[in-house]
């Protein structure tokens, strides 16, 4: 499901421009060459990825190895804030051309260019690398259906068949995409790792155990299921402004328990985990190893979904005492101080958030008003109506939940907690039949564009399963509003709209949001972090910017 | 004149003073779980599942906070309010451990008495009727044994935990300890059931079974007035027993996410969260995890005085204590 599509899996790993807009000063080019060139490491993540297929993948655990192994037709600047969200071109030559209805995408495959087995590069693996993703169940699907004749293959049935909306010539390289309405933020989409070329003959069929080669800095040289795989620079690889990687292999081991990813990093055994380290060690780390940890805020919005459709969240009043509530500072300790209070659906960094200053409902980042809100729940009626409350069991999410539901029985509501596996936590909410009431959702950005956060309140999004709008939101000012911003192409220019439409959000309650997670990067002693250690906006930790000391 | 069985068993448990003081600690555990709103109220003045996170409390004449702001709760305080610490959510350990034990204690014996019930029925009516019952019973029960204890409880209580259980008018919601209490209570069935079985197969051979057999004694008499009654040193014996496995087997079903319910605690709950916080609370694991292994062992140690109560040549068989 598309909603919460961004809560289980998409990139955990997103950066803030503000925060770190001293830093983007050098690009991440400019400081990968400078770091010193060779030699292994071993880097450690908590679970397998989800795959190691660019059809699939969809998760941090995979987005972030693989985008240094499958470089799309577009890509962004290896650089941190707000530089590190420019569009800029990979595979292909140049930015697409999009005409002037805004339904046609052109571009030209770059000449020469090769995978990392030495097979070239054709126009028309982009029309099999969509394929793939339209076939493979993949979760990027959404992405690729507004291609005129997407949804005809998806129901042929036919891997082999023809997507009409893609035209592609190999002797020129150009690819042509017709749309079947415009779409503003179909540039970013020709930039996510679904759109990573890979050859035409690769298999309709997940090739985690045996990834295909792919156009980048890194290939994926050996995969030993659920133990580690292993990424070796490639020779040659050239495309301007995309590094060429400086260490030249390395080894992700999957190490379940973050402690002993943690204490393996403060040994040297591992050079770098992926995950926040446990905030049993974080104050030690923080304390010790100032030198080579540090935390960024991230592209996403952590929020209560409140449920239109049920009580007693049917009634606004209800909803905005739960607004009123909510203690951004406490559930921040939950995060173990990871957490940045939010007035916002669309977090901080992206174009199109609304700047409410004072926040309606307190400071975001303060406690709040349980006495207010509990009388507002008074007069709503609402008091002692049964609620339940949503949420998994992945890391924190069973600690906020509880918080939530003692807070929702503090303002009068009578609730109680359901924890769900973290594995099945999206379907669970996102199926109407379970009648979810509220709960947890995280949301990361698949690209640096509102409307995959304001999309998550658009009524025309509901649906019966994997629904995105878990609230049930109908709101015809945003469901108007996302369908009239969405086909323009210069987000710059409509940015002050798709605020407004963010400032309804909150101001309706429609949703009860409550901060933007904070993650870190953690390296080995041996690694030059002053240097070397690039955190992307989207991507996260950049490993071809990684270098020993 | 001779003293009856059970007569002669309670002078041979008196004798057996390690016993006898494991069953007192077992007592005061029970005592201390039924006091736990006295504590809460008198004495901690802490709800067991309101959370406090952004508290403070006087520590040394100066404000400290319960949950830091990197997350870290605070240690022991060693007095009515934080007695034993605060957990993540800012919650009172003590208290929360006092109510765990209220949730541990009431499941396991709830489940070791529903499976006393079942297994007794199910052994009696196998091992009475014989044939094509005690087949059908014997491979149901060899079904359930079949698979390990702990797989078999986090299936049925996952298979339950999100949609609960409907079964005619029988109807529990999700979070209901009922469901605990009824997964336990159906794992350990065979454990008990089995030898119940053995036992009836035995005694329907003897004198006087046989005799109330010929006095025209019908099948429901002869089972509970006459097997019955002498299976009820094997249900002694057994009871201490399933009730520390009950407990033992809420621990991991709730370690594992699919007992208690939180914020309701559990010992089991309880340790799944302090896991997470071993270094810099360890106190929230340690603590859960003490009470745990008292109550077991207390069970343990009075269930194995009971049987040789009840049976003084199983020690000598077993090379154990001698009472």
């Amino acid at each position: 499901m598309t909603a919460i599509r961004g809560s289980l899996t998409v990139l955990a790993l997103v950066t803030m421009a503000a925060a770190f807009t001293a830093c983007g000063e050098s690009s991440g080019s400019d400081q990968a060459s400078q770091g010193k060139q060779g030699g292994s490491i071993t880097i450690a993540q908590t679970s397998q990825p989800d795959a190691l297929d660019p059809a699939i993948a969809y998760t941090s655990n995979s987005w972030e190895p693989l985008w240094l192994v499958y470089t799309a037709p577009l890509t962004y600047r290896r650089a941190e804030g707000t530089e590190g969200a420019e569009l800029i071109p990979g595979a292909a030559e140049a930015l697409p051309t999009i005409s002037k209805d805004g339904k046609t995408y052109s571009f030209k495959i770059r000449k020469g260019l090769k995978y990392s087995d030495g097979t070239p590069v054709k126009a028309s693996d982009f029309e099999h690398s969509v394929k793939r993703v339209l076939n493979l169940e993949s979760g990027g699907t959404y992405l690729f259906e507004g291609i005129d004749g997407a949804t005809a293959y998806i129901e042929s049935g036919d891997p082999d068949g023809d997507i009409e909306g893609i035209a592609t010539d190999d002797k020129t390289g150009e690819v042509t995409v017709e749309l079947t309405a415009p779409d503003g933020s179909f540039s970013n989409v020709l930039a996510t790792n679904f759109a990573g070329l890979v050859p035409s003959n690769t298999p309709f069929s997940n090739q985690t155990k045996n990834p295909p080669p792919g156009v980048g800095p890194y290939k994926i040289s050996k995969v030993v299921p659920n133990r580690e795989f292993v990424m070796e620079k490639v020779d040659g690889f050239d495309i301007p402004d995309i590094p060429k990687g400086n260490i030249d292999t390395i080894t992700t081991k999957i190490v379940q328990s973050p402690s002993r990813q943690a204490q393996d990093v403060i040994a040297g055994k591992l050079d770098y985990m992926q995950e926040p380290p446990p905030t049993d060690l974080a104050a030690e780390i923080k304390a010790r190893y100032s030198d080579r940890y540090k935390e960024w805020p991230t592209l996403s919005v952590s929020y209560f979904f409140l449920n239109h459709d049920l009580p007693p969240f049917d009634d606004k009043e209800v909803r905005e005492a739960v607004n009123v509530a909510i203690d951004s500072s406490a559930i921040a300790r939950l995060f173990g101080g990871r957490l940045k209070g939010a007035c916002s659906l669309v977090p901080e960094g992206i174009p199109g958030r609304a700047e409410l200053d004072p926040c309606p409902y307190g400071d975001p980042d303060g406690p709040g008003d349980t006495a207010k809100a509990k009388q507002m729940v008074e007069e709503a009626r609402a008091t002692g109506e049964k609620v339940t409350v949503y949420t998994n069991n992945d890391s924190n999410r069973q600690e906020i939940g509880e918080y939530y539901t003692g807070l929702l029985n503090d303002i009068g509501l009578d609730a109680e907690l359901r924890v769900v596996d973290g594995a099945v936590y999206s379907d669970t909410i996102g199926n109407q039949k379970t009648k979810a009431q509220t709960g947890i959702v995280n949301w990361y950005a698949d690209f640096p564009h509102p409307a995959t956060f304001i999309q998550q309140v658009d009524g025309s999004t509901i649906a019966e399963t994997s629904n995105p709008n878990p609230s049930n939101v109908r709101d015809a000012e945003i469901t108007d509003g996302v369908a009239e911003l969405l086909p323009e192409p210069d987000l710059d220019t409509v940015a002050d709209r798709w605020a407004a439409l963010d400032q309804r959000v909150i101001e309706e309650s429609h949703i009860a949001p409550f901060g933007s997670e904070e993650l870190t990067t953690f390296l080995s002693d041996r690694m030059d972090f002053e240097n070397c250690a690039i955190v992307h906006p989207l991507y996260g930790n950049d490993y071809s910017s990684f270098c020993l000391k | 004149m001779g003293q009856s069985p059970w007569r002669l068993a309670l002078r041979r448990l008196r004798r057996d003073r390690v016993s006898l003081a494991f069953g007192a600690l077992f007592v005061v555990l029970v005592l201390g779980a039924l006091a736990a709103p006295l504590w809460a109220s008198a004495v901690a003045d802490r709800d067991p599942d309101r959370t406090n996170e952004t508290g403070q409390i006087e520590v040394d004449g100066s404000k400290v906070d319960v949950v830091s702001l990197d997350g870290v709760p605070i240690g022991p305080q060693w007095r009515g309010e934080y007695f034993l610490g605060a957990d993540s959510n800012g919650r009172d350990v003590m208290v929360r451990l006092l109510y765990g034990a209220r949730n541990s204690l009431l499941i396991g014996l709830a489940a070791a008495f529903l499976t006393t019930l079942l297994a007794t029925l199910v052994g009696l009516v196998a091992g009475y009727f014989g044939r094509w019952v005690d087949a059908l019973a014997r491979s149901t029960l060899d079904v359930i044994w079949a698979f390990p204890v702990i797989l078999l409880g986090v299936a049925l209580g996952t298979a339950l935990a999100v949609g609960g259980l409907k079964i005619g008018p029988l109807e529990l919601g999700a979070g209901s300890m009922t469901i605990s209490v009824l997964v336990i209570a159906i794992v350990y069935v065979p454990y008990m059931a089995r030898p119940i079985r053995g036992e009836v197969l035995a005694l329907r051979e003897r004198e006087f079974v046989e005799a109330a057999r010929a006095q025209g004694a019908g099948p429901l008499r002869m089972m509970a007035g006459e097997l019955l009654p002498n299976l009820t040193s094997t249900i002694v014996v057994f009871a201490p027993l399933m009730v520390a496995n009950a407990i033992l087997l809420e621990a991991a079903l709730s370690f594992l996410g699919v007992g208690v319910v939180p914020p309701d605690p559990s010992w089991g709950n309880m340790i799944d969260a302090g896991v997470e916080r071993l270094v810099t609370a360890p106190h929230l694991a340690i603590a859960p995890g003490l009470m745990l292994v008292l109550t077991v062992l207390a069970l343990n140690v009075f269930g194995d005085g009971v049987r040789d109560a009840f049976d003084p040549r199983s020690s000598a068989a077993w090379g154990t204590r001698r009472p």
